[in-house]
Formats: C-alpha cells, sequence, structure tokens
C-alpha cells in the first residue's frame, strides 16, 4: 500500500473520441487486440486446446466410435457417457472380452485407439516413438511412446488437455467469483458507505454462529457417513434458512428504536486484512498444506483449493475500480433514484469494472495450470491413476532414457501457459488508453 | 515515519495469529496419529499390552498431545469435554460417531471401558493359550475398538460370543466378560438422548492447550520437535536453510547482474532488433516452467544416455568431510551448476521484463527531455538521470521475490534433490510431520510480510516524493 504516488493513469480521452465516432468500446478494444499478431494466434491455439479438452474422448478412446458385431451396431464412445450417467449398462459380451479382442464386421477406431489408462502389456517398458512396436497395424501404434505400463503417451496427453483447461476453467471461475464479490463489497463501500443496524449485526453473528453448528458440528457424523456433495448441498440449505430466518427477524426488529441503531461497518479495512492474511503465505506452500488434510485425493478439490487461494489478485483489481466508479456521476444519479445498494453494485458498478479483470484472469489461469501440473509433478493431491501433463513429466524423472516422456509433456504445458500469458499481455494492452492510436 | 514502522508491525499481528490458527487447525483436520508417525518401529514392545500403553501414553505426553487442542470448542452437550483424555486418535474418533449416533457419553463412556478391560483379560488368557478361535475372538475386539455402526458392533459382538462357546477352556473365562460388553452396549442403545445433539454447547479448556503451548514456545523460539525423526525442528531447518539461502543468493545475484543492463539497454534502444530478440527470449524464458527445465536438464546432461553427460548427478555429492576442503568446494560447486541455472533464468526473465518497462516508463518523462535538451552525455542522461528513478519496479519485486523464490526452490530441491528449505517443506507435508509444517508456514508469512514492509521503506528511501508520515490518502 503506497502512499504519496499515484499511479498514473490516463483519461480515456481515446476511447471518447471513437465513441463519439459511433465506435463502441468493444469494436475499439477487438480493432486493438487484432493488432497483436501473437495474442491472436494465441487465441486461435487456445480454441484448438478447448477444442481437444471437450472432444478428448472421441480422439483418443480404446473404445471403438461406431463397430458392427453379429449385424448388430454399437456407438461405445457415446454409450460411455449414458453408462455414465447411469442411463444405460454395457451388453455382456463387452464385459467379458477387452475392445480389441471382438470380431468386428465393421470398426471405425478413435484417432488414438487407446484411453489414457488402456494398459498395453505388449509395448510396455517405455517403448520409444521410434521403436518397433509389437502392433498389428500402423493404426494401432503408439505415435509418442508409452510408459513403464505401457499407457499411450499420446492418450495420456489429450487427457491431460481435458484436466489442465478443466483446472484453468473452474478454479479461475470460483476464484473470479469470490474476488469479485469481496472486491466489490470492499470497493464500493470503503470504510464508510456500509451501515447495518445494531440489531441486524448482532443477529447475523449469533445467526452465523448457529448455522456453523448446525450444518456443520452437528452434522459431523452425517459427513463422515454419507456422499460429500449431498451432505454439503444440505449444509448449505441449513445455513441459507437459518441466516435467511435471521435478517428476516432483524428486518422486523430494526424499527424499535434503540435495537436499529445504525453502525458503520468498515468493510474495506476488513476484506484487506482477509487479503492479506491469504498472501502472505506463498500459494503453493498454503495449497500443499490445505492438500494435506484431505484423505482421499482428487482433481477436485486441487481445482478448488486453487480457487480459493487465487481470487486476490482479482479482488484488488475490482476493489480499485469500484473505489474509482463508485463516486462517478452515474451512480450517485442511481442513488438518487432509489436503487438498492445491491443492484447498483451489480447491475450498474461491476460491469464498468469487469474489463481490467479479464486481465488477471488470463494471468490467472496460466498460474493454475502451472501450479496443477507442479502438484501432479509431486505427485501431491491428485489420485495416483490419474493421467495428466504433470504426471508424465514425473515419470520422465524414474527413467531418464525415455526423454519423450520428458519433451511432449513439457512442451505441451509450456505452450499452455505462455498462450495465457500471450493473451494477458495482448489484453493489457488492448484495454491500455495509452496505447490507441 | 516510526510512527508508521509501528503501526505495520502491529498490523502484522492478527495476520499471525490468523495464519497460526490456520496452521493449527489444518494439523488437527489432518488424518493420521502423530503419535503412531513416531512409534514406527517399536513393534515388539506393542506386544505386551500394558507396556505398549505406557509407551503410547509417554509418547504422547512428550508431543504434548495429551492436553485439550484449544482454548475453547463449540460441540454439541452430548459431548463430554473430558473426550480429549482418550489419547489414541482412532479410538477418540470412532467413540465420538458413537455419541453422534447415540447421545449418550456415559453408557459409551462404560462400554469403551468395558472393551478396554475385555482386552486386558484376553491378553492374560493368551499367555496361556493361542488359538485359531482365539485370534477370531482377539481380531473381532481389535475391530470393535473401530467400529460404530449398529449392524457391524451387533455381529461381530455374536461373532465372539460363537467362537467362544466353541471352545471349552475359553468360555469359562470370556463368556461372562463377554456377556457383560454385550449388555453394556445395550444400555448404549437403550439409554440414547439424540436430543442432546442439538444442544449446543461451548467448553472451556484453559489456558494449558497445544495450542497455546505451540505458540508460546513459538514466541519463545522454540519450534518444537519433529513426529518424523524427533529432531528439533530449528536444527532440522537451520541445516536446510543453508542450501536454501546459498543457491537462491547465487541464482538472484546472476539474474540481478544480467537483468540490469540487460533491460536497460533493451529500453534505451526500443524497436531494435537487440530489443526484439531479448523480448521475446525473455518471454519464453519466463513461461518456460523451471520444473520441465530441471527435469529436461536433469534427463539430458546428467546421464550418458544421450552423450551429453556433462554435469554430476543430483544430490550434493558424497565426499567425507575429511577431504580437502577445495576439494569438496569443488565437488559440491559442480553439483550446484545446474540447480542455480534453473533457479536464475525465470528470475532474470521477470526482473529485465520490470526493469525494461521501468525503464521505458522514465525516458518517455519530460525531465529526460531535459536531460538531453541541456546537452548531457547519453551516459550521464541514462545512468544518472534515467537509471535511478526507474528502479521502483525492481524495488517492489523485492516484496514479491520470496514467495516466488520459494516456489522455484521447491520444484528444483526436489528434482536435484537438494536438502534444503523447498524439500525439507515436501518432506514433511507427505510425512504429516506438523511440527514442521506449521513453523514454515509462520517463518513464510513473517518473511513475505518483512519483504514488503522493506519494500515499501526502500520505495521512500528511493524516491523523495513518497512519505508515510502524516497526511495518508
Amino acid at each position: 500500500m503506497l502512499i504519496g504516488v499515484k499511479k498514473e493513469k490516463d483519461t480515456a480521452e481515446g476511447i471518447a473520441r471513437r465513441q463519439a465516432m459511433g465506435e463502441s468500446y468493444w469494436a475499439i478494444v477487438r480493432r486493438q487486440f487484432r493488432k497483436n499478431r501473437l495474442a491472436v494466434w494465441s487465441l486461435r491455439l487456445l480454441y484448438l486446446l478447448l477444442f481437444i479438452a471437450l472432444t478428448a474422448d472421441f480422439i483418443a478412446n480404446e473404445r471403438p466410435l461406431y463397430c458392427r458385431i453379429d449385424g448388430e451396431t454399437y456407438f461405445p464412445v457415446f454409450k460411455q457417457y449414458a453408462v455414465g450417467l447411469g442411463l444405460s449398462t454395457w451388453e455382456a459380451q463387452f464385459f467379458q472380452k477387452g475392445w480389441r479382442e471382438h470380431d468386428y464386421e465393421k470398426v471405425v477406431w478413435a484417432p488414438i485407439p487407446y484411453s489414457a489408462t488402456t494398459i498395453d502389456r505388449k509395448n510396455n517398458n517405455y517403448r520409444a516413438p521410434g521403436d518397433k512396436q509389437n502392433i498389428q497395424s500402423w493404426r494401432f501404434r503408439h505415435w509418442l511412446g508409452t510408459d513403464q505400463l505401457g499407457r499411450d503417451v499420446g492418450a495420456g496427453m489429450i487427457a491431460g488437455t481435458r484436466i489442465a483447461m478443466l483446472v484453468g476453467v473452474v478454479s479461475m471461475s470460483i476464484a473470479a467469483i469470490i474476488g469479485i464479490f469481496f472486491g466489490a463489497l470492499a470497493g464500493y463501500f470503503g470504510d464508510d458507505r456500509f451501515q447495518a443496524s445494531l440489531i441486524g449485526l448482532i443477529l447475523n453473528t449469533a445467526g452465523l454462529l448457529a448455522s456453523i453448528f448446525y450444518a456443520f458440528t452437528a452434522r459431523a457424523y452425517a459427513f463422515s457417513e454419507g456422499t460429500f456433495s449431498i451432505e454439503l448441498l444440505k449444509s448449505i440449505g441449513i445455513t441459507v434458512a437459518i441466516m435467511s430466518l435471521v435478517n428476516l427477524l432483524a428486518r422486523a426488529l430494526r424499527r424499535i428504536p434503540p435495537l436499529g441503531k445504525p453502525i458503520t461497518l468498515p468493510l474495506d479495512i476488513m476484506v484487506m486484512r482477509l487479503i492479506e492474511v491469504i498472501s502472505s503465505v506463498p500459494a503453493l506452500l498454503l495449497v500443499l498444506s490445505i492438500l494435506a488434510v484431505i484423505e482421499r485425493p482428487s482433481i477436485l478439490y486441487v481445482m478448488a483449493i486453487i480457487g480459493l487461494i487465487r481470487w486476490t489478485g482479482i479482488a484488488r483489481f475490482i476493489r480499485a475500480e469500484l473505489l474509482r466508479i463508485r463516486s462517478l456521476e452515474y451512480i450517485e444519479a442511481a442513488q438518487a433514484l432509489g436503487f438498492s445498494e445491491w443492484r447498483i453494485i451489480f447491475r450498474h458498478a461491476i460491469p464498468n469494472a469487469l474489463t481490467p479483470v479479464l486481465i488477471t484472469i488470463a494471468f490467472g489461469v496460466a498460474s493454475a495450470i502451472l501450479l496443477e501440473a507442479f502438484l501432479s509433478f509431486l505427485s501431491v493431491g491428485v489420485p495416483p491413476e490419474q493421467v495428466t501433463w504433470g504426471s508424465l513429466l514425473r515419470l520422465a524423472r524414474s527413467q531418464v532414457s525415455a526423454w519423450w516422456l520428458a519433451i511432449f509433456p513439457g512442451f505441451a504445458i509450456f505452450l499452455t501457459v505462455t498462450i495465457f500469458n500471450l493473451l494477458g499481455e495482448g489484453l493489457t494492452d488492448a484495454l491500455d488508453p495509452r496505447l490507441r492510436g | 515515519m516510526l510512527q508508521y514502522l509501528l503501526k505495520r508491525v502491529l498490523i502484522f499481528i492478527p495476520t499471525l495469529l490468523v495464519i497460526s490458527l490456520l496452521a493449527f487447525g489444518l494439523s488437527k483436520v489432518a488424518p493420521g496419529d502423530p503419535v503412531e508417525l513416531k512409534l514406527r518401529g517399536f513393534g515388539p514392545d506393542q506386544q505386551n499390552l500394558s507396556n505398549a500403553e505406557r509407551i503410547y501414553r509417554e509418547t504422547a505426553d512428550f508431543l504434548g498431545l495429551n492436553k485439550p487442542a484449544f482454548y475453547l470448542g463449540l460441540s454439541p452437550a452430548a459431548y463430554p469435554d473430558t473426550l480429549y483424555n482418550i489419547l489414541r486418535r482412532d479410538h477418540r474418533e470412532n467413540l465420538s460417531k458413537l455419541i453422534a449416533q447415540y447421545g449418550n457419553w456415559e453408557p459409551i463412556s462404560a462400554y469403551y471401558h468395558q472393551l478396554l478391560r475385555m482386552n486386558y483379560t484376553l491378553q492374560e488368557v493368551s499367555s496361556q493359550q493361542e488359538s485359531n478361535t482365539f485370534r477370531g475372538i482377539r481380531s473381532a475386539l481389535q475391530q470393535l475398538f473401530l467400529t460404530h455402526s449398529d449392524i457391524r458392533i451387533s455381529s461381530l459382538l455374536d461373532e465372539a460370543e460363537t467362537l467362544a462357546a466353541q471352545d471349552s477352556n475359553l468360555q469359562a473365562s470370556l463368556q461372562q466378560p463377554l456377556r457383560e460388553l454385550s449388555s453394556s452396549y445395550e444400555a448404549v442403545k437403550e439409554k440414547a438422548r439424540p436430543e442432546l445433539l442439538y444442544l449446543p454447547d461451548i467448553k472451556w479448556y484453559g489456558l494449558d492447550n497445544q495450542y497455546h503451548n505451540w505458540l508460546a514456545g513459538f514466541l519463545k523460539l522454540d519450534f518444537g520437535i519433529s513426529y518424523y525423526d524427533s529432531r528439533p525442528v530449528a536444527d532440522k531447518m537451520k541445516d536446510a536453510l543453508f542450501w536454501t539461502v546459498l543457491i537462491n543468493g547465487m541464482a538472484i545475484l546472476l539474474a540481478y547482474l544480467l537483468s540490469i543492463p540487460l533491460g536497460v539497454f533493451s529500453a534505451i534502444w526500443k524497436g531494435s532488433f537487440f530489443d526484439r530478440a531479448s523480448t521475446i527470449t525473455l518471454f519464453i524464458l519466463y513461461s518456460l516452467p523451471s520444473f520441465w527445465i530441471g527435469t529436461m536438464l536433469l534427463v539430458f546432461f546428467t546421464t550418458p544416455e544421450y552423450g551429453m553427460d556433462w554435469f554430476p548427478s543430483i544430490g550434493l555429492g558424497n565426499l567425507p568431510r575429511e577431504a580437502p576442503f577445495w576439494s569438496r568446494f569443488r565437488e559440491t560447486a559442480s553439483h550446484l551448476g545446474l540447480p542455480v541455472f534453473c533457479l536464475a533464468y525465470g528470475a532474470l526473465a521477470f526482473i529485465s521484463r520490470q526493469m525494461r518497462g521501468g525503464m521505458l516508463n522514465v525516458i518517455r518523462q519530460d525531465y529526460i527531455r531535459t536531460a538531453w535538451a541541456k546537452g548531457l552525455s547519453s551516459r550521464a542522461v541514462i545512468w544518472k538521470h534515467a537509471f535511478r528513478n526507474s528502479l521502483f519496479p525492481i524495488i517492489t519485486l523485492f516484496a514479491n521475490i520470496f514467495p516466488a523464490v520459494f516456489a522455484g526452490s521447491v520444484a528444483i530441491e526436489v528434482i536435484f534433490n537438494i536438502p534444503g528449505m523447498g524439500k525439507l517443506t515436501i518432506d514433511a507435508i507427505t510425512q504429516r510431520d506438523w511440527p514442521v509444517v506449521y513453523t514454515v508456514l509462520m517463518l513464510s508469512a513473517i518473511l513475505t510480510m518483512a519483504g514488503i514492509l522493506i519494500a515499501d521503506l526502500l520505495y521512500a528511501w528511493a524516491d523523495p516524493r513518497v512519505s508515510y508520515s502524516r497526511n495518508k490518502r
């Protein structure tokens, strides 16, 4: 926190001029962005990666895309989704034999006819891409080699793409929601604008304690016995019920004079302290120690934890923007019209503050992907059977002669991180009014 | 100024308290029994029940785990405030699951004591005979300690009784205690008081608790004893810190020495070939994950596989302590080459990008134009007028450098197997060696905040316009 030096920020004269010429803000940003060729190419590559992530099951799969056995037609890859959702079950013959061993009349394999976890026993023990491989035809070749168990590295790369994209999107969505919420609270209300009634404060504190007790402490047993996600939903339901009850009560009691005494809460200080706590411990260390608590590792926890830790940057940006916006005339106009504070924040203030956050999110995705890759490289927090870029790279350490295990996944991590960094740079330039011609 | 400093340091305190609570809370929620971790390898003594119990109790006392965890606790009224006295974590958790079902502590406690007594009875019997049926009973009993579901407990009790009925010798000595055990379990079910589970109750444990003792010790710089190898945490950290400071110091020094001229010149010659080439190279370096580069260097340069075996393999070399200093020095230095390179290139890219940005900002300013107009030599303009003012971003880097160094250290130390802080932390976390973990968490928080404070102070020192005293905001 620096006092005295004000970051110089140009008034958006360029924008105003262009907008006067009838060009929308986004059209200007888009045109500005297109000037940066590297950023445009990164965006194209990002589309490609997203496409691979979405269609990963059709690109690398041990099941055929389409097959005909004894006159019956099957679409096993599609069926896999139905089975996964519990809508259908596999025919008995698919249990009895592996996918390779059927007598197909007709069959269309996926481009990579292996899943990430398929174990090819004939080609195990680190078969290099160029080695002679024990396969029926070139169609089943392991183009990127195999690992010790005989799992196809190419299929692993495809599965890893999906995980990496998922980590980036999910964790940054969580971070964005938390960060925008807290940043908006701190920025819009500052230290002086948030007023609550005395009774509201007392009842909310009591309600919070009560909901911690009834939703979590008293239900610890239910948590340990039942399905975690269902129990969590129930607990959230209980919390919401208690809090809304308490607030209804507070609204009724507020009319009684001594109870309705207004009290100003310094929200800005509170949020900034919270941010300071989180950012004073290195993120990696924090993630690692929280992951140590989890008994059954899952990639979902990794995403959630990264999201819960990496929101501080976004919150800082939104706060700074809203501190500026809150004293603008249109906000005053909205207040004069008698709109509720929440409506002003979410409908009027936040939409105007979102653009710079895109930059933080782009860099945030890069660092989230990097962090997840590093965690699976250390094999912390990711289940051992999960194939990710990081876990493939880890295998290279145990077998140094397997160069393909070091180069391909590492390059994929590098490429993805670079793409997001370049996008972030491109956005920074496109949104910076000083660089506009 | 002094007032400002004091205020900043005072703000540290609540932040550190929150972090200490977080670290302590994590260690309590984490699975695993620290006493069991410490007792690894006490195999033969565990055969004797009372002996094993004594050892367990002594170890728990030694680690301070025989005290309540925190000053106070919020739990349903059904839970007793003395549950922490049951030292074995698995037993304690099983008992609290039983309470969560039936809500009546007294009968459950009676049932637990019955189980313990039964355990001793079995011990006495075992000295006389050891048959299959006996083993069956014993295993059923061991499972009862960790079972909370009604069906499972009933079936285990039934199993034990049928087994005891098969053997006439056992029947004489075990039938009576088994029956008592069953009836005590029936009592638990009959006297259930589930309403107590929904009555909140705040329990006050006083100052003599684990958290308080740990925090008091931390303030006295006594960081406790590792669960894993019983060494004082401070000792372990001292050894590790040496290597981390050494490799990071060299890497940062190298990075600064190279990046400052690089940044300055690419800013001055903006748009030139040199600028574009260095910007792109540095951008690529910046995006290259250090754990990938570390692995690649390890794969290609330390093994004879690819004909480029130029560096020694991982570790620090293993010359004995008696070896002459210089040969030890050379051995260690050759092992540190690759790790230092890995740590340096990322920092290099980062710092010189910042330096270039800062310099670009400055040479646009009016006073630089004035300096040129005055006819000063380019050396004077660049190094005297522009360079000093462009140092601000480098100074603020100081605040970011610690977390970055830590993350880099973990990757590099793990890959090259250097016994530094990063490796110590990772090992401690995977071994659930919590005294080490929360000491690292606290120290890193202190260092990060101190880094930010120092950066702010340096900022004021470098730029007279920045002032922390009086009218702020």
